[in-house]
């Protein structure tokens, strides 16, 4: 039991770091945004680039190498660059969509998941690169051995998921972010800039998609084309359990996705069915989904049949 | 008499090769209220939209106090005084009254952030609902109190003048009522109103000024007090049932003026 839920608040936190980009570019502009799994992983090939010592190729003169960079450095250039590559997005392609659907615009988010795929198989090839763990050595908890990294992963979605709102309430701008997508033309009539605001949260949650990628992937070791997305799926989903619009819910729905899963690991994989994980996920979901929806409508028909009007319970 | 808060001139504006606004020129001095009005597709919203730099003008010049803010964007036209009441309130449903109203004092906290106290004090003055609800979620008032939410978020950052768009649509006659105590009171203070609007009568029983339009142009510019009724039906193209109504309220205003009106061409002298 105990090794359960410490497997399932390891794989929650980085579900969660995740979700919480999803809902940060949802909450500024409404849009569900796919790209930023494979937007991570290109973060992630950066940094085995600088952490290997990366040869750049130039063409027409010697290939200057760069000398093995820490592990830190790596990393840092990894969020920097992922969250460049999230403004650039934003620049290029949805300031130019205009105020379209934004249904169109996360079709594009899937474009830029599918050219980000396609450049680093060009780039890298099939096979799997390594970038060893920042720091060695585990700690035993409930009878799992836990890495630091990990520790760090689940820390520090839970500080950002709860520390973010608040810093969102605090200021100006991040009261600006929470109502963007809820009136985004009242938001321009106040006078906040909403350009600022979409280009923000763009950056932020690939940001955030390159920190849960560096931070998971020290468990394995070993990454390649298209590995962050794979748990960037159960990151949508986490944020879709946590409601979509709430950072502390989208850690919440992390960790819950994170533990169902690593129960259902635990205790059903007699069935034999490869993919469970998956399949407990979306029940999760679609549980939580219909719930939302069928529960608030239970009352309402209780109070009805009670001859209670619904508002007496407000 | 000093130059106009806001000169319109000229202006022509569309969507895609829809020319909507083929021209439109009014002229708003400062204090009172004035009234954009016309039926359905006259294209006063458009009007709204461009004033408020949400629609580019393809041609023609805005001026706000002698300044041209043509092709400023939104928030910088924000910054420069202009405020606004948006069709349906479009308060923000998931934040509280007070961040609401924060967020309405957005360019003023960045101009001036010591003033922000005192003017989030004289719009809970003005509006106590306010202040008493100020921890609640803005989603969960009603209509009314949305509306006074609505106003407010424009007061606070001291606009010298309050675009209104439609304040009348979606409310109960009796918040109508309510708004309209409002909007009387906040003209009392000196802000220059315009305010478009598909309800004639209740927009007369409001304004100064009439600006009447009719497919993308205004036609007729007027005080109230000498517009007729035989004019407002020519020029909005009403049938007999409205015309009956919007006289009666002609009437009714002419013959109340308002005790703000008064007092307010003294200031505007």
């Amino acid at each position: 039991m105990g090794q359960v839920v410490v497997l399932g608040l390891i794989s929650g936190g980085i579900y969660a770091l995740f979700a919480l980009g999803v809902v940060m570019v949802h909450r500024g502009t409404g849009v569900l945004t796919f790209a930023n799994g494979e937007v991570g992983t290109a973060g992630l090939f950066l940094a085995a680039l600088l952490v290997d010592g990366w040869e750049i190729p130039l063409p027409f003169m010697d290939n200057p190498t760069l000398p093995a960079l820490p592990w830190p450095v790596g990393a840092l250039a990894a969020v920097l660059f992922a969250a460049g590559l999230g403004c650039l997005f934003e620049l290029l392609v949805v300031r130019r969509m205009g105020v379209s659907d934004p249904v169109a615009v996360a079709v594009a988010t899937v474009g830029l998941a599918l050219f980000l795929l396609a450049g680093e198989f060009q780039l890298f090839g099939e096979s799997p690169k390594e970038l060893a763990a920042p720091v060695d050595g585990t700690v035993e908890i409930a009878g799992v051995l836990v890495t630091p990294t990990q520790i760090a992963g689940l820390v520090l979605a839970i500080a950002l998921g709860f520390g973010l709102q608040a810093v969102l309430r605090r200021t100006d701008f991040g009261l600006g972010i929470l109502a963007a997508a809820q009136d985004p033309s009242a938001v321009r009539l106040v006078g906040v800039p909403l350009s600022r605001i979409s280009l923000t949260v763009w950056g932020a949650g690939a940001a955030l998609a390159a920190i849960a990628s560096l931070l998971v992937e020290p468990t394995v070791g070993v990454f390649g084309p298209g590995y962050a997305s794979e748990l960037y799926v159960v990151g949508l989903a986490a944020a879709v359990v946590g409601g979509l619009n709430s950072l502390p819910g989208a850690v919440v729905g992390g960790v819950t996705l994170g533990i169902a899963e690593s129960a259902a690991t635990r205790y059903l994989s007699g069935i034999g069915l490869s993919g469970l994980r998956y399949v407990v996920v979306l029940v999760v979901l679609l549980a939580v989904l219909i719930g939302r929806q069928t529960i608030p409508d239970l009352l309402k028909r209780l109070d009805e049949q009670t001859g209670r009007p619904a508002e007496a319970r407000a | 008499m000093s130059q106009p808060l806001l000169q319109v001139e000229d202006i022509t504006a569309g969507f895609g090769a829809t020319t909507v606004l083929h021209g439109v020129s009014f002229t708003v001095p400062a204090g009172g209220i004035a009234g954009v009005f016309g039926l359905n597709g006259a294209g006063k919203s458009v009007t709204m939209k461009t004033l408020a730099g949400i629609l580019p003008a393809r041609s023609g010049r805005i001026l706000l106090n002698g300044d041209d803010i043509t092709k400023l964007s939104p928030e910088k036209r924000v910054a420069r005084g202009m405020g606004h009441v948006p069709q349906g309130r479009q308060v923000f449903p998931q934040l509280t009254v007070e961040e609401n109203l924060r967020l309405g004092a957005y360019t003023l906290r960045r101009r001036d952030k010591g003033r922000y106290a005192a003017s989030l004090d004289s719009v809970y003055d003005r509006f106590p609902v306010l202040r008493q609800r100020r921890s609640q979620m803005a989603g969960t008032m009603s209509g009314g109190q949305q509306a006074s939410l609505s106003v407010g978020r424009a007061l606070i950052n001291e606009p010298s003048l309050i675009l209104i768009d439609e304040p009348s649509a979606g409310l109960s006659p009796v918040a109508q009522l309510e708004l309209n105590e409002v909007l009387e009171t906040v003209a009392e203070t000196g802000v220059t109103m315009v305010l478009v609007e598909q309800n004639v009568a209740f927009g007369l029983s409001l304004v100064d000024t009439a600006h009447l339009m009719q497919t993308g142009v205004v036609v007729h510019s007027a005080p109230v007090a000498e517009l007729d009724e035989s004019t407002l039906a020519t020029h909005l193209g009403i049938g007999k049932v409205l015309q009956a109504a919007t006289g009666r309220a002609l009437a009714d205003r002419q013959s109340v003026p308002p005790q703000r009106s008064s007092s307010r061409a003294g200031r505007a002298s």
